[in-house]
């Protein structure tokens, strides 16, 4: 790990200027306030029709500041980190306080250090040509797979993050998130149909992540499947019950749940779940969590992006809800301790509640015993994007595949269906929680108002009742 | 507005790059400018000042290429930059498609960036006090109470300017500027109905000018929209007419758009690969790219190599008149080139079975209701895709069963499910009401025989 030093060096600051640039950003008489200063670099190589043949690096630098004046917040952030940029910053979102009422105390908090995703290589130190013969490996591999593959497309992409934190209770808060993902599609025709499927690994790991395991496994992935992708129909719609299977069903918690738990909802008073904390809102056995401690997990990190440690939140505890998802506002808010949520795209946003690893934990049915249990249902096992309205608690989201399930057995493969919802229903409906929690490791991204890394995760389930689009 | 030593730095890169190894490059500076003004039940909430500035560099190096950004601009810095680009570009594949467009193609009059008129120069009159005012001037919180059947939870009410500034070089010669303004407001509100359900609605507007914006009627449209779902019931599954508001009936022409580009075409996920000069899509059904209207969101000269834009059908009468195709998959594919994409559709207003062109005639959503009679209208979408592969799509959406022309009630989770092409044969109308402020002129839309789940 890098010492506080390098990063003071990296952005060319002392920690005396760090104390000027915040007392102007408090000269107002606001209560709180933080700086973000934040390196990125990028990079991507793209294999499309056999040749590595685009690719690329960016760079992001700057820091944010950020003004606490009771709940009312400033922003300003400048590209560069001279001193007169960052004291301009400062006043411009020190603003806020100006004729604005109302104080709050913001508390220091007491961090344990984790070290989630020490990088064995890392990505800064290699070039475009270490990673080339992977790219073509795992394009032939693909190809070897399956006669009926037209194309293969493979993606590249990593950063390294490099993150100082200080703000007005005197935290300094350091640290450096590499994030490394691939992913691949493939085209497939028969008879004149065309099918495409997708497979995707993320982590916050170093270039180590880059591997004949990792090449495997996406080979073995964007092929699985593809015979019941042919054969797939669409069901007849309408109501009946759901079997989500284990991993990436997740996303269905994170929209459908996970959105409502976010405390910036719940202070406004928008949330379906504002007036419902220590009430049983699912059956008793359930419990869902937010989890940022999950070693190399996508969704993870050492501290959230306002210098608060990670740990792993129960929302739902035995079907009780027990905690938002807490930034260092609505933590003051509520008068609780902030629970490493506040999260942020870069520095030209501020933080705002946001989910890292959600997931159900598991339960004790056995997923054969789950679908034997359905007479008349559908079970799903490949999604995409979903949606969710936070009030009502509605949500959406989109099957790419799975089956129908008549008299406890599996049977006619389905696809492009959606599903939709209640939430809070969907959780007080749920009938059995399976015994194989799997986390899905894909380039998940929610994006409430700002782009983050998620991950989701969820053991087979059973839900009573929710409507499945589909012929009539 | 981009500085004359802005401009020098992007010549810079282009000169220093050819100097060190590239064939060709292009350079295109960004810079950004926007404040925003946040209020939380009609308090203020939150400010917010941006300015960005980054370069995006793309190096054309031994029949390689590669794409870089920085927002460090400083002159050593950018030298190494550029050095690490060329080297990295080197490694890469080599694909004798990867060039500059033909400099015939490229755009000649855009010298200002203000030549479409979307720039409003009373954008550097205002200051935070205006803007507050703006804000404020969105909010009806303090004016509503409720009412029998639901009671306010919470508002918020956002106001925000920004100017934004594009300009591009190449190493061919080729040189333009866009610049432009624009205001946005946005109001949500989130209201408990008696029966304690919560219900929240949105609206925004927004425009090039000023002048053009009106923040007055944002919280009251946003509220309809939260107060209208009170009483929701389920409607049973079944084929219905549906009609779909012009705020949202863009969703169900994107995936046409996504099917009409030649990378999607090239890499055969493509529900419309072989459609040129077909036709696909009912009679009557006609697409433009009005691409250089002054004053108009979306419009600009030339699109991101630096081509120029034009003003064309892009399906006609239901026949496909063109693809989206760029450069590289221009010589890739040995089709002509056109322009990357789409700038500012528009879908001229249509009647199953009525000849419009020789009148002006409105075709409103109050006209579209009556003519269909009876069916469901589509108020918002829920979540859903589209397969681009098959255009088969599935969408969660919103809104309200209709009666002889009249709305009856909302309905509760529901959603359709169909064939994007199939969907679009069945078109029985496109409005011609277009919002003002939208980037993609669609009005209202009708479609029959519709799958409904519930």
């Amino acid at each position: 790990m890098n010492t506080d030093r390098y990063y003071l060096d990296l952005f060319k600051v002392s920690r005396t200027q760090l104390e000027q640039v915040v007392a102007t950003a408090l000269s107002h008489g606001s209560d709180y306030a933080d700086l973000y200063f934040e390196h990125t670099t990028f990079f991507n190589l793209l294999l499309k029709d056999g040749v590595v043949s685009s690719g690329g690096f960016h760079t992001d630098y700057g820091v944010g500041i950020r003004v606490l004046k009771g709940e009312k917040t400033g922003y300003a952030y400048s590209e560069n980190t001279e001193m007169a940029d960052m004291i301009k910053a400062a006043q411009a979102a020190s603003a806020i306080a100006l004729g604005t009422e109302g104080n709050r105390t913001y508390c220091p908090v007491e961090n344990t250090r984790h070290d989630l995703y020490p990088m064995e290589r890392n990505w800064r130190d290699y070039g475009a040509d270490a990673f080339l013969p992977f790219l073509k490996d795992l394009e032939k591999e693909i190809f070897s797979r399956d006669s009926r593959i037209v194309k293969v497309v493979v993606r590249l992409s990593d950063s390294v993050t490099d993150l100082m934190m200080f703000n007005s209770l005197g935290e300094l808060t350091c640290e450096t998130r590499p994030l490394g993902s691939v992913s691949v599609s493939a085209v497939f025709v028969q008879d004149g149909k065309t099918e495409n499927k997708n497979a995707s690994r993320s982590f916050r790991m170093g270039a180590e992540l880059i591997g004949p395991a990792l090449l495997k496994e996406l080979a073995d992935d964007v092929v699985r499947g593809i015979d019941a992708r042919f054969e797939a129909r669409r069901p007849k719609g309408g109501q009946m019950s759901v079997v989500m299977g284990a991993g990436a069903s997740g996303i269905l918690l994170h929209e459908a749940m996970g959105h409502a738990f976010e405390a910036d909802f719940n202070r406004k008073g928008q949330s379906i779940f504002s007036d419902k904390m220590g009430q049983q809102i699912c059956p008793k056995g359930v419990n869902v969590v937010d989890d940022g401690t999950v070693a190399f997990n996508r969704g993870s990190g050492n501290y959230d992006d306002e210098g608060v440690a990670a740990e792993k939140t129960y929302m739902v505890k035995d079907g009780v809800l027990t905690s938002y998802l807490h930034d260092r506002i609505s933590a003051s808010w509520y008068g609780v301790k902030p629970t490493g949520n506040g999260r942020r795209e870069n520095f030209r946003y501020n933080p705002i509640p946001r989910m890292r690893a959600t997931y159900m934990e598991s339960g004790n049915a056995d997923p054969k015993d789950i679908i034997a249990d359905v007479k008349q249902g559908i079970y799903v096992d490949e999604f995409s994007n979903g949606q969710v309205k936070i009030g009502e608690g509605d949500f959406t989201f989109f099957v790419k595949s799975g089956y129908l399930i008549e008299d406890g057995r599996l049977t006619m493969p389905v696809k492009d269906i959606n599903i939709i919802g209640n939430g809070p229903q969907a959780l007080a409906d749920i009938l059995a929680v399976g015994n194989d929690l799997k986390i899905d490791n894909g380039t998940w991204t929610c994006g409430k108002e700002q782009s983050v890394a998620v991950s989701c995760g969820m053991p087979t389930i059973m839900v009573r009742s929710l409507t499945v689009g589909g012929e009539q | 507005m981009i500085t004359v030593n802005e401009t020098d730095i992007a010549r810079f890169c282009i000169e220093y790059a050819t100097a060190h190894g590239a064939d060709a490059a292009r350079v295109s500076l960004n810079k950004s400018v926007m404040d925003g003004y946040t209020l939380l039940n009609g308090e203020l909430d939150k400010v917010t000042h941006s300015a960005d500035r980054s370069i995006y560099l793309y190096l054309y190096v031994d029949g390689r290429y590669g794409t870089f950004s920085t927002n460090r601009l400083e002159k050593d810095e950018l030298e190494s930059f550029i050095m690490k680009a060329i080297e990295m570009v080197r490694m890469l594949g080599e694909d004798e498609c990867r060039c500059l467009p033909d400099p015939e193609r490229t755009e000649k009059n855009a010298k200002t960036g203000r030549e479409l008129d979307l720039y409003d120069e009373s954008y550097e009159n205002n200051n935070a006090q205006t803007r507050l005012e703006k804000a404020k001037s969105i909010s009806i919180f303090s004016k509503t109470k409720g009412c029998d059947s639901y009671s306010l939870i919470s508002e918020e009410c956002e106001y925000s300017e920004s100017v934004d500034n594009n300009y591009v070089v190449d190493s061919q010669g080729f040189e333009g500027r866009h610049t432009e303004t624009m205001y946005y407001c946005f109001a949500e509100i989130t209201i408990k109905a008696a029966d304690g359900n919560k219900y929240s609605g949105f609206w925004w507007e927004a425009a090039q000018k000023e002048q053009d914006l009106d923040c007055s009627k944002c919280a009251v449209k946003a509220l309809g929209k939260a107060a209208g779902q009170i009483g929701q019931k389920k409607r049973r599954s079944g084929n219905y007419k549906m009609v779909v508001e012009n705020n949202v009936a863009s969703r169900l022409l994107s995936p046409i758009v996504s099917a009409l580009n030649a990378s999607a075409i090239q890499q055969k996920v493509s529900f419309l690969e072989d459609s040129l000069d077909k036709k696909v899509f009912p009679e009557g059904m006609t697409l433009m790219d009005l691409a250089r209207t002054p004053g108009k969101s979306g419009s600009r000269l030339f699109d991101t190599e630096g081509v120029a834009t034009k003003d064309c059908a892009i399906i006609k009468n239901g026949a496909v008149r063109q693809y989206f195709v760029n450069t590289y998959l221009s010589k890739k594919m040995g089709i002509a080139p056109t322009v990357e994409d789409l700038s500012r559709p528009v879908l001229m207003p249509y009647i199953q079975g009525e000849d419009l062109s020789a009148e002006e005639k409105e075709v409103s959503l109050q006209t579209v209701l009556h003519k269909c009679a009876n069916g469901i209208l589509v108020t918002g979408f829920n979540g859903g895709n589209c397969n681009p592969s098959t255009g088969d799509f599935s969408f969660g959406i919103e809104g309200f069963a209709f009666s002889k022309g009249k709305i009856t009630h909302p309905v509760r989770e529901m959603l359709i499910t169909g064939n994007i092409v199939d969907l679009w044969n069945n078109l029985l109308a496109a409005g011609n009401d277009y919002r003002p402020s939208a980037r993609w002129q669609i009005g209202t839309l009708a479609f029959q025989n519709v799958s409904f789940s519930a």
